[in-house]
């Protein structure tokens, strides 16, 4: 655990380094804030379920970005095509059999480890950028509706209720029916925005119709997510707002813009932080779903949930193998990210740090 | 001196309650907690006894701790607390099963809690909290009377439209109503103790008079015990008889009320006099008691004030002082008093 | 009453939430696809003139508000139609929907049986085993993907052991459900209630006693409800626990222990106070089932409205689709309205 401790600590006075060299003496008058960091470091470092959730994030983050690359079979290519008794292979596994593909093949041939390395990729992309423009879009409609209050507070809820009242998979659905065909006409007009997205996920340029399937699942995903936010944000700002050193500030002078930024955005961090750990499970969990489904991207592209969906048929006579690796490689996924969630969540409650602070000073 | 052996402890006619040796700890995260280290007190019948101190000095805790309210990681290690019940029997409070101990809480000792806003259930009315407290007890009145009988004590702690007030939900009622209804419930089974722990910290000034004017009077027509727990030195010469003041877990000095004002003898006894500010002078610098209070898992040797106080001896920071009478119900835990 | 004032309040804001759902079913079936006649009218290659008569029709022509007010009156007199079918894409959409009811409503009660009882257990018993079982269980359940649950329950309680069927769905006899359609004609209002209540086909078979057919969704329907109820049964049980201890920390429970109330009646009040968050959750969790388990009715193959609007895309079916949307969306506001009424009943500080 010591370990998770110093390597964080360095982490933490690298950053205190940098924002010294930016403005110099900030070390000094934040010199309490470091040290609460330190503690929180401290810790999580002492949690296991911490530990354990944050190396498997860790693990699902260094996959994600270099799957595609160090993956040693192409996507794109269909053994089956030229042999059909690569379709759904058993695994094989050593000391018994020591040929390749350890785990099996897919449909379509291909080796369903190689594939899962395309897959983190995928299902890492859709899910910070969904949990990102969502969180965004929620914490600045929270923060305004909650601070401002009076008609804005209204109009911005039943927004809010509006879009909650579709239930997410049901947006999900009705949106992947009608903009892929959009989207699809849109990329092919855009070549650099075509190339750049396809980077991103790790596929070629070619697929950009099923990018655009992508593209839709995410639209929708977004639209679904910010409403989340921004309740729990208003909930945050509305209590933090009658405080005291809020009224102090307006009295001061500040200007609605910094006392959101600078006094209020800090206090709300917490939740917002744990929230967007969360979320990034339940992201990974729901892009699966809907490709599930097939409203997302189909052949060639890997995407976990379809593989999975495309197995069903066979299972569990000949794909067992392939339900269990790709379902499994999906909880490792979501798990890292529940795991880091649940213990971030005590961390950065005061209460339950302080009792692990004070084990630290014994030491 | 008086004697402290803990083998023949006994509890004297007038009195109502003694509680000898009382030890509390907290089994913590951080280590165990000595809340609560060697607590002998008592009170007589009707009359007030205060318990002094600042925020942690274990106060709450030792009233808690006589009727077995203290929960995990708390832990009354030892200390014997006879009560005279209202069938005239003594029993030991701290050797009572959890069905006995529950009889008599809400009965015959009753506790009013420092937060009016929520010490009341907010899913239910004033009127059925009456109901419950005195069901709870005695089986034989049926609601309507309780209701009357409400209406009754309501009226007595000077709550007006009684008669509506006692079918209002808690946040209807504002802070004060709020604390006097409690007293009321707390009174609904006539208790012989009642123990108010600050009550009259979380509301204004002029409540507080208010309060503390109808405590007094409720007192002496019910005759009633009570402890009052307070930090407010103001509230003790308002209503005490007794007082005993109490540092970092401990009892330091113990007496009636005019000779703890007007004759105190132990250095944090006088510091905390001194720091309470004479309206009628004029200040040119509010007084303090320099330092903290110490960490009590694990408490300085010696006296627990030492660190703090001006006349520390080399004695003080070995040995705990042992127990001084100074005068006719006057004692202090202090070593400048003893004699060599 | 300060509860009827609620209502009244809580309605007031119940109409502009349902025109804005309502508009934004009307963009998506209006104004995002890129052809919206070719969406309505599905992939089937029509003459010009059939395309120019759907476009009247439909007011695809019309300016924007126009379309919107037709809409509207289309989607709220339920008489929604496939413009190449010429049938009211209603009638096959409830009965849909009668089915999820079923499904919901078994998923429901194994989840409270489950998240509930658990819950409490690890309150009382903090910090012990069954503690950290629940923690356990609640994170397991929110990470596993639930298609990869539902194909290993399958695998085991349909492949290995036959304990169910994953075809159809039984239905109460012919007899019963002209009998219990023809009970509005005898009593107007309350009749038609019991009616739509037997529109269920469970309850149906219920109100004429067909028991057997009682039995045989329960086997048909236990599967999927047992899978819904173990994802989400971790995550009521540890709000449940944590409502609960909240609670036990609370002055008023102090408060009940110093007046000697017995430890069932503290519990009780307990209980009460930790309720009311529990409500809320497991209200707005029933909506959630109510909208139809899209994944579970997939892959059990549920007649269900889940299935049914997944059908209608890879179909192309886009009238089934706007339609069950708005119906999906209506029924959550409507929950959400009812789980509000619930709420403002036990806790008398919302009433005011």
């Amino acid at each position: 655990m010591s370990i998770v401790y110093r390597a964080l600590k360095t982490v933490i006075g690298f950053y205190v380094n940098i924002r010294d060299r930016i403005t110099p003496g900030w070390s000094q008058k934040n010199s309490s804030r470091v040290r609460e960091w330190e503690l929180m470091a401290y810790a999580f470092s002492r949690s296991k379920i911490g530990v354990l959730g944050g190396s498997m994030v860790f693990i699902t983050v260094i996959l994600a970005i270099i799957g595609p690359i160090i993956s040693w079979e192409p996507y794109w290519v269909y053994k089956t095509i030229t042999d059909p008794n690569f379709m759904y292979l058993s695994p094989c596994l050593p000391p018994g059999c020591s040929a390749k593909p350890i785990l099996g093949t897919d449909e379509w041939g291909r080796d369903i480890v190689a594939m899962s390395l395309y897959g983190f990729r995928i299902s890492f992309v859709i899910s910070v950028v969904v949990v990102f423009f969502g969180s965004i879009i929620g914490i600045v409609l929270g923060l305004v509706s909650g601070y401002k209050g009076g008609v804005i507070d209204e109009i911005i809820m039943r927004l809010t209720d509006i879009f909650m009242a579709f239930p997410g998979l049901i947006l999900a659905i009705a949106f992947a029916a009608v903009l892929p065909s959009r989207i699809r006409g849109f990329l092919g007009e855009n070549i650099w925005l075509k190339n750049i997205l396809s980077a991103t996920f790790g596929l070629r340029p070619q697929e950009y119709p099923q990018l655009a399937a992508l593209l839709s699942v995410w639209i929708a995903m977004v639209v679904v997510w910010w409403p989340g936010y921004t309740r729990v944000i208003r909930g945050t700002v509305l209590s933090v707002r009658e405080q005291p050193f809020i009224e102090a500030a307006k009295l001061c002078g500040l200007s609605t813009w910094r006392i959101l930024v600078k006094h209020i955005l800090p206090n709300v961090l917490s939740p917002v932080i744990v929230m967007v750990t969360f979320d990034m499970a339940t992201a990974t969990l729901f892009a699966a779903s809907l490709s599930f489904l097939g409203l997302g991207p189909q052949e060639p592209v890997p995407e976990l949930g379809y593989m999975i969906s495309k197995a069903g048929r066979y299972f569990p006579e000949r794909s067992l193998h392939v339900v269990s690796y790709l379902g499994f490689i999906l909880l490792f996924i979501a798990l890292g990210w529940n795991l880091l969630g649940d213990a971030l969540r005590d961390v950065l409650d005061p209460r339950t740090r302080r009792a692990l602070e004070f084990r630290e000073e014994k030491v | 001196m008086e004697s402290n052996t803990r083998d023949r402890v006994v509890l004297n006619d007038n009195e109502v309650l003694r509680v000898e040796g009382l030890e509390v700890k907290f089994y913590t995260y951080a280590g165990v907690v000595h809340a609560v280290s060697n607590v002998s007190f008592f009170v007589r019948e009707s009359e007030t006894v205060a318990l002094v101190g600042e925020t942690g000095c274990g106060k709450t805790i030792t009233t808690r701790a006589i009727t077995k309210l203290i929960e995990s990681p708390g832990r009354v290690e030892s200390g014997i607390a006879l009560f005279r019940r209202r069938n005239r029997q003594v029993v030991d409070l701290l050797k009572l099963s959890d069905e006995e101990i529950r009889k008599i809480r809400g009965d015959e000792i009753a506790y009013i809690f420092q937060d009016p806003s929520a010490a009341l259930d907010p899913l239910y009315t004033v009127g059925y909290h009456f109901v419950e407290t005195v069901k709870n007890h005695r089986n034989n009145i049926n609601k309507k009377n309780i209701i009357q009988l409400a209406i009754k004590l309501l009226r007595e702690v000077a709550i007006p439209s009684p008669e509506v007030r006692v079918k209002n939900y808690p946040h209807e009622l504002s802070g004060g109503m709020k604390q006097r209804s409690v007293i009321a419930i707390s009174l609904s089974n006539m208790p012989k103790l009642l123990i108010a722990d600050e009550p009259t910290t979380n509301l204004d000034v002029t409540i507080q008079a208010q309060i503390l004017e109808l405590l007094y009077e409720l007192q002496k027509k019910y005759g009633m015990s009570m402890i009052l727990i307070t930090h407010n030195l103001g509230v003790v010469a308002e209503t005490a008889n007794r007082v005993y003041v109490m540092y970092a877990g401990k009892i330091v000095e113990e007496g009636v009320c005019e000779t703890i004002f007007y004759s105190s003898t132990h250095p944090y006894t006088q510091l905390l006099l001194r720091a309470v500010p004479n309206p009628l002078k004029k200040v040119e610098k509010l007084e303090s008691i320099p330092g903290t209070v110490p960490s009590l898992i694990n408490p300085p040797p010696g006296c627990r004030f030492h660190p703090r106080c001006p006349f520390a001896m080399d004695i003080c920071r070995k040995e705990e002082p042992p127990k001084i009478k100074i005068g006719n119900d006057h004692y202090v835990f202090c070593w400048l008093y003893v004699k060599k | 009453m300060g509860l009827t004032h609620y209502l009244a309040r809580r309605l007031v804001t119940f109409i502009p939430t349902l025109i804005g759902v309502l508009f934004i079913t009307y963009i998506i079936a209006y104004a995002i696809p890129a052809d919206p006649v070719r969406a309505w009218v599905g992939e089937k290659l029509l003459n010009r003139e059939a395309l120019e008569m759907v476009r009247k029709k439909y007011k695809f022509d019309a300016p924007w508000y126009e379309q919107f007010s037709f809409f509207v009156q289309q989607l709220l007199t339920g008489q929604l139609e496939d413009p190449i079918k010429y049938r009211n894409v209603f009638s096959e959409i409830f009965f849909r929907f009668s089915i999820t009811v079923e499904l919901a409503i078994i998923s429901f009660l194994f989840l409270i049986a489950i998240g509930i009882p658990l819950g409490i257990l690890a309150a009382m018993k903090k910090d012990s085993l069954i503690d950290f079982f629940v923690r356990i269980f609640a994170l397991i359940g929110s990470s596993l993907p639930s298609f990869v649950l539902y194909y290993f329950l399958i695998l085991a309680l349909f492949v290995y052991f036959r304990t169910t069927s994953l075809a159809g769905i039984p239905l109460p006899t012919q007899g019963c459900t002209s009998y219990i359609s023809s009970i509005p004609n005898q009593i107007p209002i309350l009749g038609h209630i019991v009616s739509a209540i037997g529109s269920v086909p469970m309850f149906g078979a219920m109100m004429c006693g067909e028991w057997s057919i009682v039995t045989e969704t329960f086997r048909r329907l236990y599967l999927p409800a047992l899978a819904l109820a173990l994802l989400n049964g971790g995550f009521i049980a540890r709000l449940v626990r944590n409502s609960i201890l909240d609670v036990m920390g609370a002055e008023f429970i102090l408060y009940a222990k110093a007046r000697g109330l017995t430890k069932l009646k503290v519990w009780g009040h307990a209980l009460k106070n930790a309720m009311i968050p529990i409500v809320t959750v497991l209200g707005l969790n029933f909506g959630g089932l109510l909208s139809g388990a899209v994944i579970a009715e997939n892959v059990f193959n549920i007649p269900g409205i889940g299935k049914y609007m997944y059908d209608s895309i890879t179909r192309l079916n886009f009238p089934v689709i706007i339609a069950s949307t708005f119906l999906v969306a209506l029924i959550y506001l409507v929950v959400n309205f009812v789980v509000d009424i619930i709420y403002a009943a036990i806790d008398p500080r919302i009433r005011y």
